[in-house]
């Protein structure tokens, strides 16, 4: 059987460092999910994650419910998302900057759904970081406006605007891509 | 009313397909485990582990009267050698110095390091040598009290522990315990970075 979170985390912290490995296996890819989606690019969303792993072995100790391990890692992730997508907006690497790159790799797929997930990606980019992370966390995490709170800081009404305004932002952006795309 | 239905209705269609190509697998780099892992080790240890290590090494003063210091005595000596391996350390492994070995895959040098101000030798055994207690004795820096090699490995996780005086088994002080050892003196791991990361 399976160790559970807090089976591992009481191993790491008895001195098994090897068992933190398990766990960065067991919720990698569950959150590189939201990093890229976040972050746009994989280099800043792989960097991101990391840094969310090693704070949270470095604080291993604080982590009050080990059986919610993942939620608390979490935690860690979107605000370490937050801070390095603000680090490259202070160096002035926008997503729109990309442009360029999502273009050529829209190239390389020419199928119409590639093309629409390059679209979809683009226009995500272009929200503001607070619209992309509420929307990103209601309909791609499927988190409830409870949880999303949690996980924020940020209270309920105004992230339920937030994502109101992604949404309207995202339709905005995408209805006319969207409508060229057959119905699968 | 009819009209405004739809377009909520085609809104929500949108929006959900949006979300379900953004919901598709995001897989990490084949090497994000060992770079994580590399920098979980080398940047030290967990709160708790922190904290208990300051206090194993905060130095203490102990007043004893006469008689209670003949006692501590009689039974520090059994122990002391052990204790002095112990509480002070380190294994470092080698950042940049990875050579080809002929006929062999990439290999790492790194090097093993023990204080040990009592020991007249010590050597480094593990599944890398075999667990030999002679194959790869550690040389005593002039003037001090730290001991080590440094050894070619092939990346991949290696157990070894370092053994003084020909009879004493110490773990590394500084790396993971093995976990496997249920029975005898514990080990320790190192983990060997491979050529891509």
């Amino acid at each position: 059987m399976e160790a559970s979170d807090a089976e591992l985390i009481a191993w790491v912290l008895g001195g098994n460092t090897d068992a933190y490995g398990h766990l960065v296996a067991r919720y990698r890819d569950r959150y590189a999910r939201y990093a890229r989606r976040m972050l746009g690019n994989r280099d800043d969303a792989e960097e991101a994650l990391q840094d969310a792993f090693v704070r949270a072995y470095r604080s291993l100790e604080r982590c009050a419910d080990r059986d919610r391990f993942g939620a608390w890692l979490f935690r860690i992730l979107v605000n370490r998302c937050r801070t390095s997508g603000a680090r490259r907006a202070r160096r002035q690497q926008t997503f729109v900057q990309d442009e360029t790159a999502l273009m050529t790799a829209a190239e390389e797929h020419p199928s119409e759904r590639s093309a629409l997930r390059e679209e979809i990606e683009q226009a995500l980019a272009q929200l503001v970081p607070e619209q992309r992370e509420a929307f990103l966390l209601k309909y791609v995490e499927e988190m409830s406006y409870e949880e999303m709170a949690e996980v924020t800081g940020v209270g309920i009404s105004a992230l339920k605007m937030r994502v109101k305004r992604a949404c309207e932002r995202l339709r905005e952006l995408l209805q006319e891509e969207v409508e060229r795309v057959p119905a699968e | 009313m009819s009209q405004r239905n739809d377009e909520m209705r085609n809104d929500d269609v949108l929006i959900e397909q949006i979300a379900r190509d953004l919901r598709a697998e995001v897989r990490v780099d084949p090497a994000f485990d060992a770079q994580v892992m590399a920098r979980v080790r080398a940047g030290g240890m967990p709160l708790r582990r922190r904290a208990a290590l300051r206090w194993m090494l905060r130095p203490r003063t102990l007043t004893l009267s006469p008689l209670g210091a003949l006692a501590v005595a009689a039974g520090f000596a059994g122990v002391v050698v052990t204790s002095t391996l112990t509480m002070r350390r380190a294994l470092v492994v080698a950042p940049a110095s990875v050579h080809r070995v002929a006929g062999a895959e990439t290999v790492r040098t790194v090097q093993f390091v023990l204080t040990a101000p009592t020991a007249s030798r010590v050597s480094l055994a593990g599944d890398f040598n075999g667990w030999s207690t002679t194959a790869a004795p550690l040389h005593r820096a002039a003037g001090a009290d730290v001991w080590s090699v440094s050894i070619p490995l092939t990346p991949g996780r290696h157990v070894y522990a370092f053994v003084v005086d020909d009879s004493v088994w110490v773990p590394d002080p500084t790396a993971p315990r093995a976990p496997e050892n249920d029975f005898g003196p514990p080990n320790s791991v190192v983990t060997v970075l491979g050529a891509s990361t």
